[in-house]
């Protein structure tokens, strides 16, 4: 048979040029990876600055990080105060109105912006690469002297409670708040969004206060890529930065996780709704765990890629949706791994059961080589697309240094990845995938489709507000 | 003499750059572009570029949702759809297998005046994508089974991206369905339901003869190759894909607005009013397009743009504030007519006439005063800014190179295309402002929460 076919592919290949070639062509010769040479360098003041030259465009991309979590250790007297102080650090410092600073990025062709997540506040800069100086010495300003000027606070206030209203209408924000919630609990990771009494009772001196001490350059860590010259790049950051004073972190907290003791079913009810939006999933592990690449690829294997199990049983197969997913998202404290759809109210309960099904097949059944194999090439290969881009290779290394990972990370991606075994996959599946734990999030009209739901589990039922009400 | 010659041109641009210096610095913008076409009529163009070992591979067909045929809204989507679904030596669905199991990602993308499909992936896999695309071109596979499949799967993407969401995208949606009056212009690109699951193994065979062939489409591979052994790769497996008879163009003609329009919406799902706008912009070709570009940069651009500042800052009217002069790409990537449209969610207590008011008073201002220096030279540094972004993916530049050679049959152009936008003076912005920024000119929407009947709990 082997043989045979052999023969078969010989004969094709001899006839001239007309038909179309059967099977895809071998790939060349591996091609050099030239990643860029990443310095590491450190101020007097202990800012720790990773530089890597990438002059793909005449344009550079820096990110600098704080430990200033979205749910830091303020947060029981000051709820969202991360999130607020990240979006009003570039809306005025000690010299610069709001307006000057948009006006001074416009200037530069640059962009400038902070968001605070479960484990730091993350500032990403770009500009033109000759405006690089203008570019740290803005950086600089609103890192160490935001004013936030009662104008800009008392509006920030106003619309952050107007967006996150709006934000509730849309079923994948609802899906989103309420899975953190059933995971994580009252670890902080399970905090999404203040609600507006504590918006409202955010002062100036409560900003100013937790900037002074999270925004300190012995916590943080400046990635800058791009179109630069590492030594003039460096002087210019040294001149920016080099005055700012260190401070002491406060300590850090790390309650335990929930833990889950059955499967359970959050719906959020939303009337009128047309699909089903479905979130399965449990928590899972931290970011600098030995499992993250075996979570990682069971996850590419799973729904994490186009080709994935989930995409080709769910809508290639019976189309009961347009975009399945999985993702595995591993943070500094701890992680989830989570699974979801969004489907017509009709096929709720079958896709339920599909997506429960292909955990479980995963954790019993090995995957096959050529399965392992595929997802092999697609995260390496990916890995490299990700490294040619500014703000994507800023982005890695980024992560090497807010999860305390090792520095050969991006050198030690491929051989990690090449190491794994289908057995390795299946035991991360076993252990991460669990079907029996669950969390099972629902957003969608609970009149059309309770029929479908109750046969998975026990449900408590929410409103839109996140408050919990009889079903 | 040679050496002099080199001498002189590092001094020119040491002097208008002075902070450039000789190591590993990006070099003024010019991107290689070998460019030529097949006998069967496919236009090829090829970028090398050495910087990471990756590849992109696009095929742009010469088809957007505005061609589709009435009675078939959604159509050229759902056909873009069954691109996915198989040809003679792939099977369903192996596209994705064949990519991504060579470590790369894919996409395809239906816009008002294209269809794309791109595959990037690491470099030493170029020719598994140009026998992918090759392949699908030559003999796609159309079957009942897989078109009523993906019927299913594109109704679940209007439902996700549109029916289910807040606003359903009626800046783009309702506002193209009402600022203009050639049909092929005004429908819903998306698709109503009962048209995409209307379609026909018949409709799918037709629309894939007519337009999807070599002399429809432009192939461009950008990235880590060396053009020589690439091109010998496109003729192996794109010479002998056979030509078609060339589609009939179509009436994209667009009679003149006179009269504002306005219209009122309710939302079942939205718990916020929200506001768009669309003006008739002039064509690419007229002399007044570079300064129209400039100008909605000045008005809504970015955070410091007039709109912006005056509806979300100064006035505390509005939440945001989106949009430009293509909904969907730049101010290269289309070829019928264009409204540059602008979307703002504005606070409950307020009415759109309040918003619309100091919308018009911003560009009164425009009209009467002009703009500064300062905002034209920053309009011009963002505008360069944000054009080097485009180029800095190889995907950014596949697209660029492959919507000149499919417009204009020129993709050199790519190293000539700021120059216009860079040529722009201040009072040509103004006279733009004058000319295009009337009430009669536009068409607003005004989107407002259904008010809920309460019941009691």
């Amino acid at each position: 048979m082997k043989l045979l076919l052999s023969i078969t592919l010989l004969i094709v290949s001899s006839l001239p040029v007309f038909a179309q070639q059967k099977t895809p062509p071998p790939p060349g010769p591996a091609r050099p990876l030239n990643l860029p040479k990443l310095t590491e360098k450190k101020l007097a003041n202990g800012l720790t600055v990773v530089l890597a030259p990438l002059p793909n465009v005449p344009k550079l991309s820096a990110m600098l990080t704080f430990r200033a979590a979205t749910n830091a250790t303020d947060r029981a007297a000051h709820p969202g105060i991360a999130q607020i102080a990240a979006g009003l650090a570039n809306e005025g410092t000690d010299t610069r109105s709001s307006k000057q600073i948009k006006e001074e990025l416009r200037s530069i062709g640059g962009s400038l912006s902070l968001r605070s997540d479960a484990d730091q506040t993350n500032l990403t800069a770009t500009a033109l690469s000759e405006f690089s100086t203008r570019m740290f010495e803005l950086i600089s300003d609103v890192t160490q002297h935001p004013s936030f000027p009662e104008t800009e606070l008392k509006l920030a206030q106003e619309n952050t409670i107007q967006q996150i209203k709006a934000g509730r209408a849309d079923p994948g924000f609802l899906a989103n708040e309420r899975f953190q919630k059933a995971v994580f609990g009252n670890h902080p990771y399970g905090f999404v969004v203040p609600d507006e009494k504590s918006i409202n009772a955010l002062t100036r001196d409560d900003l100013r206060a937790f900037v002074a001490k999270y925004y300190i350059p012995n916590a943080a860590h400046l990635i800058v890529v791009g179109d630069i010259d590492v030594e003039k790049t460096f002087a210019e950051i040294e001149k920016a930065f080099g005055s700012w004073k260190g401070g002491t972190l406060p300590p850090d907290e790390n309650p335990p996780v929930p833990v889950r003791e059955k499967r359970q079913i959050y719906f959020v009810n939303r009337p009128g709704s047309i699909q089903s939006v479905i979130y399965i999933g449990n928590a899972s592990i931290p970011r600098s765990h030995a499992d993250y690449f075996s979570i990682r690829t069971a996850d590419t294997i799973y729904g994490g890629s186009f080709y994935s199990r989930l995409t080709r049983n769910i809508r290639e197969s019976k189309g009961y949706t347009y975009s399945p997913f999985s993702s595995s998202n591993t943070q500094a404290k701890t992680g989830s791994f989570l699974a979801g759809a969004f489907v017509r109210n009709e096929v709720t309960g079958p896709t339920l059961l599909e997506i429960l099904y292909e955990l479980d097949r995963m954790r019993v059944l090995p995957v096959t080589d050529e399965e392992l194999k595929a997802a092999k090439e697609f995260s390496t290969g990916n890995f490299s697309v990700e490294l040619a881009s500014q703000i994507g290779l800023a982005g890695r290394i980024n992560t090497v240094y807010t999860y305390g990972l090792s520095k050969t990370f991006i050198d030690d991606f491929r051989p990690k990845i090449e190491a794994l075994t289908t057995a390795d996959i299946q035991k991360a599946a076993a252990k991460y995938f669990d079907t029996y734990h669950a969390a099972i999030v629902i957003v969608g009209d609970w009149e059309k489709v309770k029929d479908q739901v109750t046969p998975f589990g026990e449900v408590t039922m929410y409103d839109a507000e996140g408050n919990v009400v009889k079903s | 003499m040679q050496r002099s010659v080199i001498k002189l041109l590092l001094l020119a641009v040491a002097l208008t750059s002075p902070l450039c210096t000789t190591t590993l610095r990006a070099k003024p913008l010019n991107v290689p572009v070998v460019y030529y076409k097949l006998p069967n009529g496919l236009k090829v163009v090829i970028s090398e570029d050495h910087i990471a070992p990756v590849v992109t591979v696009s095929v742009y067909y010469n088809v957007g949702f505005r061609v589709e045929p009435k009675g078939r809204t959604g159509f050229a989507h759902l056909f873009e759809h069954m691109m996915f679904q198989g040809s003679a030596n792939v099977k369903k669905f192996e596209h994705a297998k064949f990519v991504e199991a060579n470590g790369g990602s894919l996409n395809g993308h239906t816009d008002f005046d294209y269809t794309n499909y791109y595959e990037t992936l690491p470099s030493n896999r170029v020719e598994t994508a140009l026998w992918l695309e090759s392949d699908r071109m030559r003999s796609l596979d159309i079957s009942d089974e897989n078109l009523k499949n993906q019927q299913n799967v594109v109704s679940e993407e209007v439902r996700v991206n549109v029916l289910n969401q807040p606003y359903q995208f009626f800046e783009w949606i309702e506002l193209w369905k009402n600022a203009f009056t050639n049909w092929n212009n005004s429908h819903n690109g998306y698709g109503e339901l009962d048209e995409i699951n209307a379609a026909t193994i018949e409709d799918v065979r037709n629309f894939f003869k007519t337009y999807y062939a070599p002399n429809n489409a432009v192939l461009t591979i950008v990235g880590d190759v060396d053009v020589a052994e690439v091109k010998k790769m496109v003729e192996k497996h794109f010479a002998t894909v056979p030509s078609q008879t060339a589609p009939p163009k179509a009436d994209l003609t667009e009679p003149a607005q006179i009269k504002e329009k306005r219209i009122s919406q309710s939302d079942k799902l939205a718990n916020l009013p929200a506001l768009a706008t669309g003006y008739h912009v002039p064509p690419q070709n007229s002399p007044d397009f570079p300064a129209m570009a400039l100008l909605v940069q000045i008005l809504q651009g970015d955070d410091s743009s007039r709109w912006y500042q005056r509806l979300v800052k100064e006035k505390e009217l509005t939440l945001d504030l989106t949009g430009g002069l293509n909904y969907f790409g730049n101010e290269f990537d289309y070829t019928g007519p264009m409204i540059m449209t602008t979307r703002t969610t504005y606070k409950p207590g307020h009415t759109a006439d309040e918003v619309l008011k100091e919308m018009d008073a911003v560009t009164a201002d425009v009209v009467a005063k002009g703009i500064t220096d300062k905002e034209l030279a920053d309009a011009k540094v963002r505008f360069r800014s944000n054009f080097y972004s485009q180029l800095e993916s190889s995907f950014g530049k596949a697209h660029l190179l492959s919507v000149l050679a499919l417009f204009r049959d020129d993709p050199n152009q790519i190293n000539s295309l700021l120059t216009p936008f860079e040529n722009v003076t201040a009072a040509q912005v103004k006279a733009a402002a004058a000319k295009y920024l009337v009430a009669g000119n536009r068409t607003v929407i005004d989107r407002v929460p259904e008010t809920k009947t309460q019941t009691g709990q």
